[in-house]
């Protein structure tokens, strides 16, 4: 029996071979960082500082993994070979042979998966961070939020149906827990709710994974070969069930009320995961497994994606407008550029999904970003609502700054990590739907407008005496909020250095046959 | 099948012989030296577990002299083949489970401990019948066996009200199904003209409604091993009146046992093709499917939440089984394969589970959420155990459980009918929401009362642990349980 034997890639230095195992000891270092953190004792402030110790360890190596990743399929876009699948971090191993249906250890990469890997791996880590000073259940934090990296990269690199549904049910718990633990307000309902909506998701997509590997008649779970062509209304019904999901896990309207209970209800460095992650993760299996298995079948559907586009950004720019919390402003702000990937979706263009990818990489690191700083400000100042809030800026001038930064981004502010995306979904979109991309581009304006509104009404206006004693960021908040920025900065800045990656992926994506 | 019978004789009996035997052995030693420590009948139980199993690997080599087909004896009413190799290592294992945890019923047993362990030893030995019977007498002897061996399990503890009323219940409720099984065993005796289960599929000319009947009763009465509805209910009564380890005990017994009974039954006996008993089991495997899962919502101790576990689990392989044909491209759409995996992935949760429960009872914590609540830092240990056990239940991943599920599913899906994979993954959500609750009860929640010193015998906790583990490492090395489980169910095909 082959159980694990090594059948593929490997990497050979000086002469001696290694197998490739860059994505395994990415996905899997969190985890085993987690394992250790269970075992360790948790009494003392240095047994605790210990385990933080840990976690950022943990979250700072599976960084490290994930930036050999991207830098590998970037160094090979030039050649044609980055930013799809079955280049030099391709990883399979047989694992369930004996059933009819078999099944791989099956680990690879593409440009979509690896602009969200980078949003994962730093938020997670800029997370972890920020989870310095607290104090409460620490060796729960620290494991939970390991296995919750361990799960989002798992679901980006697995190319298994049986591993990317293993990785996907292995993040309800953690966020349940987590919620459970350090949230406030209706943290239960909250966490019962993403709980339930996240196993209808992996409901859905276990119907789907089945129902392609019978009707393919390829009897296997793998997910390596696309386009996938199914009998009769097979292609629609596995479409529509991967889409279901998706857009469950997107937070796009209607669906976006679970997401923002779960971003309102928790504590500042939880929503920051939430809001920039898990959308992402989402959107990132509409594009690569709805999209990319049905090329032709989404396509069809396009004007359906585009009218869901321009009710989600509407819908959340009127709620941004709407809303006085600070935290579900942000969390709107998400929902509206999650409705730029809809739109994304609908032009259907390698341009477009090349957008698609810059977005979600700046989108994922500016709204962590903001929700980092929204808790922040909340934190500080003591006050939830943005009416009460004024001046902050003499008091903070750092945390003004950064809000302001993150605040031209999403708005698509050229030099910014923003830019990019809008302006490729923008133009990939609009020959195809011009009503729909004029009206979502409205609709952004209106968000941005909104943002810029707020960073008004809570950094300038006269000083006041209530906010005297507010602190602005101190050492350990630049360097977390710094990094970040800095990615939103240097991204915007040098576009350039995923484009290609970026375009290789947009078209094996589109056009799989033919990259 | 070849039958070269003293040699079959041998292979086919010899776990049983030995189980029963020893079984008496340690009853009678009970009986006339009550002053043996509890030790000496445990390791005497083990023993016999361990040589039953031995037993059934040396039979196994003696398959090979029929070039793996399998050995046959008394007119081909028992046979000795690779799937009766699976399942009587299956038996053997889940019974060498219960003896090593007996520790922790020893405190409710006293001296009828010996008792017990005589009784888990026959209840074993039933399963082998079980495992190696293809003739209907003798599924009833080894279903009988079965039965009155775990009701007397639960008998056996005496010190309260409560398991006695379970255990009568339970008898009540067992008698319901033997007739059942036995009124469908006689109409299907009826229109075949012959008890031997291996030629029934060849008799049945065409399905009537009557014989339709009689397959359906059949399979009604055996899924009441397997704790799925409408009779049900004694799995819950035990799992909320019996302690720990003898729940543990009799509820793994009982969904190994009867996973065997099932598969040897309906896709050995009355074929995967017949359609009648697989849309029956369909139904019935949906139905205990979602039944415990929307009762588990307003489960208010965590016994009620395992019991009701267990009987989701007995739900599961009904559900396998209507994959145990072929599928729409006529090839094997793997049920057996599925319900063999998720038998042994099923066992190991529910013995983790209520080893939990029984550590529970050590430290002096009650079974409601109020209970639960704070226990990882009142007692860490216990906590883990019950989140990983209930998480193994569940089939939360990375243990076992998810697999089982994904693989009922996709089998189910391949035999036609996704309805039933649909209603297994809409259960599945809900009892793992369920189960989210209460482990996050466990772990999230704080109480202010004091940490205690677990007083759980260690062995018995090393055993819950080492079940809770496995039901991680089953899904990584889920490669070789899955090809040994293929290797036992290519025999049925």
């Amino acid at each position: 029996m082959s159980f694990l034997a090594q059948t593929t890639t490997t990497t050979t230095v000086s002469g001696v071979t290694f197998p490739t195992l860059v994505l395994t000891a990415m996905v899997w270092s969190g985890v085993i960082f987690a394992l250790v953190a269970l075992f360790l004792p948790n009494q003392t402030q240095d047994q605790l500082r210990r385990i933080k110790s840990l976690g950022s360890t943990g979250a700072g190596a599976a960084l490290f993994f994930a930036v050999w990743a991207v830098e590998t399929q970037v160094s090979d876009a030039s050649l044609g070979t980055g930013g799809i699948p079955g280049g030099d971090l391709y990883e399979q191993h047989s694992w369930l042979s004996s059933f009819p249906i078999t099944s791989y250890y099956h680990l690879d990469v593409d440009a979509l998966a690896l602009s969200v890997i980078v949003v994962v791996s730093v938020v997670f880590f800029c997370a972890g961070l920020a989870a310095w000073r607290n104090q409460q259940h620490v060796k729960l934090l620290t494991v939970c939020l390991l296995t919750l990296e361990t799960a989002c990269l798992g679901i980006l690199a697995s190319y298994d149906w049986v591993l990317f549904l293993l990785f996907w049910t292995l993040a309800i718990a953690p966020v349940y827990v987590l919620v459970r633990a350090f949230g406030h307000g209706h943290k239960a309902r909250a966490a019962t709710r993403y709980a339930a909506t996240s196993l209808v998701a992996a409901g859905l997509l276990l119907l789907a994974a089945v129902l392609i590997a019978f009707q393919s008649g390829q009897r296997t779970f793998d997910m390596g070969s696309t386009p996938v062509t199914l009998p009769g209304n097979g292609e629609a019904v596995a479409f529509w069930l991967i889409t279901a999901a998706a857009l469950l896990t997107m937070a796009v309207v209607p669906f976006h009320g679970a997401l923002l209970d779960l971003e309102e209800d928790s504590t500042g460095v939880l929503s920051a995961i939430f809001a920039a992650v898990l959308p992402s993760i989402g959107a990132y299996t509409l594009v690569q497994v709805a999209v990319g298995f049905f090329p032709t079948t989404s396509g069809s559907f396009s004007l359906l994606f585009a009218a869901l586009a321009v009710v989600t950004v509407v819908w959340g720019g009127l709620g941004a407008l709407r809303t006085d919390d600070l935290r579900r402003l942000v969390g709107h702000i998400g929902t509206v550029l999650m409705g730029l990937v809809l739109l994304g979706v609908a032009g259907h263009t390698t341009i477009a999904i090349t957008g698609i990818m810059f977005l979600l990489l700046a989108r994922g690191l500016v709204i962590g970003v903001l929700m980092l700083l929204a808790s922040l400000i909340q934190e500080k100042t003591r006050r939830v609502r943005i009416s009460q809030l004024g001046g902050l800026a003499w008091q903070a001038p750092f945390l003004a700054a950064f809000w302001v930064l993150a605040t031209l981004a999403a708005a698509g502010v050229p030099l910014l990590a923003g830019f990019a995306g809008d302006f490729f979904i923008f133009t990939g979109s609009f020959p195809a739907h011009r009503w729909a991309s004029t009206v979502v581009l409205a609709g952004t304006v209106l968000a941005s407008g909104v943002l810029v509104w707020t960073a008004q009404r809570v950094f300038f206006g006269a000083s006041r005496d209530t906010f005297a004693r507010v602190r602005d960021l101190g050492p350990l908040e630049l360097i977390y909020i710094g990094i970040l920025a800095g990615l939103i900065v240097l991204i915007g800045v040098v576009p350039g250095h995923f484009a290609e990656l970026f375009q290789n992926g947009a078209g094996y994506i589109l056009f799989p046959g033919t990259t | 099948m070849p039958t070269p019978n003293g040699l079959a004789v041998f292979a086919t009996m010899l776990p049983t012989t030995l189980l029963v035997a020893l079984a008496a052995v340690g009853g009678l030693l009970g009986w006339l030296r009550p002053g043996l420590p509890a030790s000496f009948h445990r390791w005497l139980g083990a023993i016999a577990l361990v040589g039953a199993a031995a037993a059934a690997l040396v039979a196994f080599r003696g398959i090979a002299l029929t070039g793996g087909v399998g050995l046959a004896a008394y007119a081909g009413g028992v046979v000795a083949d690779r799937f009766s190799t699976f399942a009587e290592l299956l038996m053997c294992g889940t019974g060498l489970l219960a003896i090593l945890t007996s520790g922790a019923a020893q405190e409710r047993l006293g001296s009828r401990l010996p008792a017990y362990n005589a009784l888990i030893l026959s209840a074993t030995a039933g399963g082998t019948i079980l495992a190696v019977q293809v003739e209907m007498g003798m599924l009833v002897v080894g279903l009988g066996l079965v039965v009155i061996s775990l009701i007397g399990v639960v008998a056996v503890e005496k010190t309260a009200e409560a398991p006695g009323v379970a255990a009568f219940r339970s008898l009540v409720s067992a008698g319901v199904a033997l007739a059942l099984m036995l009124y469908g065993l006689a109409i299907v005796y009826g229109a075949t003209g012959t008890t031997n289960l291996a030629e029934v599929r060849g008799q049945f000319v065409h399905t009537a409604p009557l014989e339709g009947l009689g397959l359906a009763l059949t399979l009604l009465g055996l899924a009441y091993l397997v704790g799925a509805p409408p009779l049900h209910h004694w799995m819950l009564q035990v799992a909320s009146a019996s302690g720990g380890a003898v729940a543990g005990s009799v509820v793994s017994l009982a969904v190994a046992a009867g996973g065997i009974a099932l598969v040897r039954v309906t896709v050995s006996g009355f074929s995967a093709t017949m359609h009648p008993w697989v849309v029956v089991a369909g139904v019935l495997g949906a139905a205990g499917c979602l039944y415990p899962a929307l009762l588990s919502v307003v489960a208010g101790s965590v016994r009620r939440l395992i019991g009701l576990g267990a009987c989701l689990q007995g739900g599961l392989v009904l559900s396998a089984l209507v994959g145990s044909g072929v599928g729409r491209d006529h090839k094997p759409a793997g049920g057996v394969i599925a319900l063999l995996f998720s038998l042994v992935v099923f066992v190991l949760a529910i013995q983790a589970t209520f080893q939990a429960v029984a550590r529970l009872e050590a430290d002096g914590f009650g079974g409601s959420l109020a209970g639960v609540r704070g226990l990882a830092r009142r007692s860490p240990m216990t906590a883990v155990l019950l989140g990983l056990g209930l998480a193994g239940l569940a089939g939360l991943p990375p243990l076992g459980g998810f697999l089982a599920r994904l693989l009922i599913a996709s089998s189910a899906v391949a035999g036609g009918y996704a309805w039933v994979a649909a209603a297994t993954a809409a259960a599945s959500a809900i009892y793992a929401l369920m189960v989210l609750r209460w482990i996050a009860a466990a772990f999230v929640e704080d109480d202010e009362s004091a940490v205690v010193v677990p007083s759980a015998p260690r062995l018995a906790s090393a055993i819950g642990f080492a079940c809770a583990v496995f039901g991680v490492v089953a899904l990584i090395v889920a490669g070789p349980l899955l090809y040994a489980a293929d290797g036992a169910a290519s025999v049925l095909r």
